[in-house]
């Protein structure tokens, strides 16, 4: 095969291409044909057990902006005004019913300090977080909505610190230094750079909000797996995701706060964009209720399991539908077939009557065994001289023997639980890894049959995690970054 | 989301191994035809297109290819003004249909490129068809766009309107601005467009310089310089040498009397996109700054490929020029033929309009205010209509009507070219009665 960096650049395109009309047609609605929606566009829900300071919490996050090029400019990766970010929590039996208790709401609001410039982003080198040289800031609120008794509660507001452009942002960078690559993550808080420690928000009731650029945490030798399955050795494989930041939202939610740590929950998050009239009358508004437009759980489901024609379904349905309308992706998954023809030339993986792996993606949630102790965090690698990562993290969670123990489920005996994903999902869990090996493994046996682990190769992330709050590693530097 | 994300990619490696394993599909003579042409068509330095070529001629996931082919091959048509383009992306939808026949992703690029072409009744049969079919938000997108290059708005808005709901996105708040500029909600349109370019990534600068300069042309209207000059600019940062930021960049400067600049930035344009709307701005810039010389070197490039490259405006630069008593022998003749087969392809608001112009330039005065009439019925806010209705009016003896159409054309001055204001001028004012 030739060109798969062309088709995998395609497969990127798939859903972005732009067709632009001619330009003769001067009436035309002649705008290019994009269908990107970066801002709304989930990538990555995370969710774990943590603790900060003594408490236990249940940290929750959300990325958007895939594929954000750190070196752009003018550099206008942003949170979307027009979009409502709401990270969901589904508790007691609404996690069967994938069903939301409760969801916290980003709305973000942007203003510049100075509209006759060209320098839309910064004015100068940011010193602090919102100083004068910020021109662009953004500023945001959370509000929780207990979606029980419709009752909305505001726990706070926070800004968001600037993108990591280089030279104007020297903080987030070593030795305070915007010609050097950003800095490693770090055990402790009181490390955390200047930029991102200003911008974590206390809120009401014990909440921890973040919001802002970061790294791209997931890691995988994409182009590998396309590249029919032939991946490379230790060593060689790439991290498709190398390079490149997100924007994300996280936010420590007090165990207490949704009904306390003997239960498992289920957690996801929506984009939504305001429905609007197309022709109003006078004194209308423009907008009214708000359309989902994307929606993210587990890694990998909508993306790998969910056959092109239903994705869009997907990304504007609830949880709730997920039994109805999606569980028979997750019960004969093609992508077993498919590795039993590509990879295996036999059929290892099963292939039908999965109900391990319908346990894991239906409803859409990612479940979390809140009763556990906090979750062993990554840093940067074992041997990380800093950060290393906790002992007995691994990044394949339970294929990796990293487990931990639930007090309210029996697990896979004595209440042994995954680590890591699917029981939550931390920063650096290898999920393509761990996703490859319960699809060739059988989980609905006692003991489950484990195949593998299988994996791509790509170990880690290009970044050393932080293990404190935001976890999501620092921005890479625009001006010094790989790829 | 769109992540590139592996098990995606697995799965689309299948569709690669079964096209690479299975011998080579029965070539018929169409298919042969048919990706021929796409296959050898001069990639140029697209190396995108170049590697579809490559994967088609291999038969690697060969529907797909031909389907991104064709899509690039419309972007290409655009940016470098060569219709002939459009064939080849007609050619690859064609070959899309080999291997898909009535598949919907086959109909879609149809559809676009149908409409491309101006063929805008056989697009909209298309999206109907899919919009029966599926119902995707494209579907409707592609509806809507033939219905209202058709005169229909109220269709499109309904269209438009499905779109929106099924997803608030780039794509349907530019058509939702686009709509409601047509039927004259200014404000409405900036407010919609400015969440286009909220909602627009940077990873698609196209997408955001455009959003930016409609934005800026709202803002000019709107008389409000010095904010269209910003988004002008926002739109030229985003995309340098972007040809419809400049052109409306140097519309800004014409509107600021600033005729250096404009006429700096409208070579640019014009070199850039030499089609008629670019030229006729340019020499009207240079003939309000008395470089007369260049200004008729400009208009003979206007004379030579107006018609075809963009009849319409070529035959509102006809009638204006008939207007302000400047025409060569047959302007007004040729522009209303222009206009008049301009109108068998759309019925809009602005080709309405065009051979209304034409008509009242050569005497024929009712069917021009008919027409005009038709033109006006949307609420379309836009200074050369009102201009071209006062005259109308003026020449069909209702110099009330005149005299108000003239005072709207007046308030909307900022977007009339510099030949135009001088028609405005022109008009002898005669104050509506109380």
């Amino acid at each position: 095969m030739k060109n798969l960096r062309s088709m995998l650049q395609l497969a990127a395109a798939a859903g972005l291409l732009m067709w632009p009309a001619t330009a003769r047609a001067s009436s035309h609605m002649d705008a290019p044909l994009i269908t990107l929606d970066d801002a709304a566009n989930t990538t990555d829900v995370y969710a774990f057990v943590s603790q900060r300071y003594g408490r236990k919490y249940l940290t929750t996050a959300l990325a958007v902006y895939p594929h954000e090029e750190p070196g752009i400019g003018p550099n206008k990766y942003n949170f979307d005004d027009d979009v409502l970010y709401e990270i969901r929590v589904a508790t007691g039996a609404d996690v069967a019913r994938g069903r939301t208790t409760y969801s916290y709401r980003f709305k973000f609001t942007t203003t510049f300090r100075n509209r006759n410039t060209i320098l839309q982003s910064y004015l100068g080198v940011i010193g602090n977080v919102g100083d004068t040289a910020q021109n662009l800031i953004q500023r945001y609120t959370v509000d929780k909505v207990d979606w029980r008794t419709g009752a909305t509660t505001r726990l706070g507001h926070g800004i968001v610190p600037p993108n990591n452009q280089g030279n104007a942002t020297p903080k987030y960078n070593r030795n305070d230094d915007g010609e050097q690559r950003a800095r490693d993550g770090v055990a402790d808080a009181s490390a955390l750079d200047l930029y991102t420690a200003q911008a974590i928000a206390e809120l009401e009731d014990g909440y921890v909000a973040f919001a802002g650029q970061r790294d791209d945490g997931f890691y995988a030798d994409v182009q590998a797996v396309f590249d029919l399955l032939k991946l490379r050795g230790p060593g060689q494989a790439v991290d498709a995701q190398g390079g490149f930041n997100v924007h994300a939202i996280a936010l420590n939610i007090p165990i207490e706060e949704i009904g306390g740590d003997r239960q498992v929950v289920g957690v996801y998050a929506t984009t939504s964009r305001p429905r609007v009239k197309i022709l109003s009358a006078a004194g209308e508004t423009d907008f009214g209720d708000f359309v989902q437009v994307a929606r993210q759980g587990n890694p990998l489901f909508n993306e790998g399991l969910v056959a092109i024609k239903d994705k869009d379904l997907y990304s504007r349905t609830s949880p709730e539908l997920d039994a109805t309308l999606f569980r028979k992706y997750a019960v004969t998954p093609e992508l077993a077939a498919l590795i039993n023809a590509l990879v295996f030339k036999s059929n290892v993986a099963p292939t039908t009557n999965r109900t391990d792996i319908a346990g894991i993606f239906i409803p859409d949630l990612i479940k979390v065994d809140l009763s556990t102790g906090p979750a062993r965090l990554a840093g940067g690698g074992a041997s990380h001289a800093t950060n290393p990562d906790d002992p007995g993290f691994s990044r394949l969670s339970i294929f990796g023997g990293d487990t931990l123990t639930s007090a309210v489920q029996p697990g896979f005996g004595n209440g042994v639980v995954p680590g890591g994903w699917p029981n939550g999902r931390r920063f650096g869990d290898d999920v393509l890894d761990i996703a490859v090996t319960a699809i060739i493994s059988d989980l609905r046996v006692s003991p489950p049959v484990i195949v593998g682990p299988a994996g791509d190769n790509v170990d880690r992330n290009d970044i050393a995690y932080n293990k404190v709050f935001p976890y999501a590693a620092t921005p890479l530097n625009g001006r010094a970054h790989t790829h | 989301m769109t992540r590139t994300w592996p098990f995606a990619a697995i799965a689309a490696t299948l569709t690669l191994a079964a096209a690479c394993n299975r011998p080579a599909p029965p070539s018929t003579p169409a298919r042969g035809r048919s990706c021929g042409v796409a296959l050898s068509a001069d990639a140029g330095s697209d190396r995108d297109i170049a590697k579809l070529q490559q994967e088609l001629r291999e038969e690697r996931a060969p529907a797909r290819a031909a389907e991104q082919l064709g899509y690039r091959f419309i972007s290409r048509a655009r940016l470098s003004n060569d219709s002939g383009f459009y064939k080849i992306a007609e050619q690859a939808a064609a070959c899309l249909e080999s291997y898909q026949p009535d598949d919907p992703s086959a109909l879609l690029l149809r559809g676009h490129i149908l409409h491309q072409l101006h063929r805008f009744g056989e697009a909209e049969a298309i999206a109907r068809r899919l919009v029966d079919a599926r119902s995707f938000v494209l579907d409707f997108g592609l509806l809507g766009d033939a219905l209202m290059e058709q005169g229909r708005l109220a269709e499109a808005a309904d269209a438009y309107q499905k779109m929106i709901d099924l997803k608030p996105f780039y794509q349907s708040y530019a058509r939702a601005a686009h709509l409601r500029w047509l039927k004259g909600d200014l404000d409405g349109a900036v407010r919609m467009m400015g969440s286009a370019v909220k909602a627009a990534s940077p990873r698609d600068p196209e997408s955001l310089a455009w959003g930016y300069a409609r934005l800026a042309a709202y803002e000019l209207q709107r008389g409000r310089l010095d904010e269209a000059e910003r988004t002008a600019a926002a739109s030229l940062q985003t995309v340098p040498d972007y040809a419809s930021a400049l052109l409306v960049s140097g519309r800004i400067r014409l509107a600021q009397k600033k005729f250096p600049q404009a006429i700096e930035l409208l070579e640019r344009a014009a070199r850039l996109n030499p089609l008629p709307d670019y030229e006729w701005t340019l020499s009207d810039a240079l003939r309000a700054a008395g470089r007369h010389d260049e200004a008729d070197a400009a208009e003979q490039l206007l004379r030579r490929n107006g018609a075809a490259d963009d009849p319409r405006t070529f035959a509102l630069y006809l009638s204006t020029r008939t207007a302000a008593r400047v025409p060569r022998a047959d302007d007004g003749q040729q522009a209303v033929e222009l206009a008049r087969h301009e109108l068998t392809v759309r019925a809009d608001v602005f080709t309405l309009d065009a051979l209304a112009w034409a008509l009242v330039n050569t005497g024929e005065v009712h069917e021009a205010s008919a027409l005009i009439e038709r033109a006006l019925a949307e609420g379309t806010a836009d200074a050369r209509l009102f201009l071209h209705a006062s005259v109308i009016a003026a020449a069909d003896g209702r110099p009330v009507e005149a005299a108000r159409w003239a005072g709207k054309a007046r308030q909307l001055r900022f977007t009339l070219l510099p030949s135009e204001l001088g028609v405005l001028q022109g008009i002898a004012v005669t104050p509506p009665r109380a």
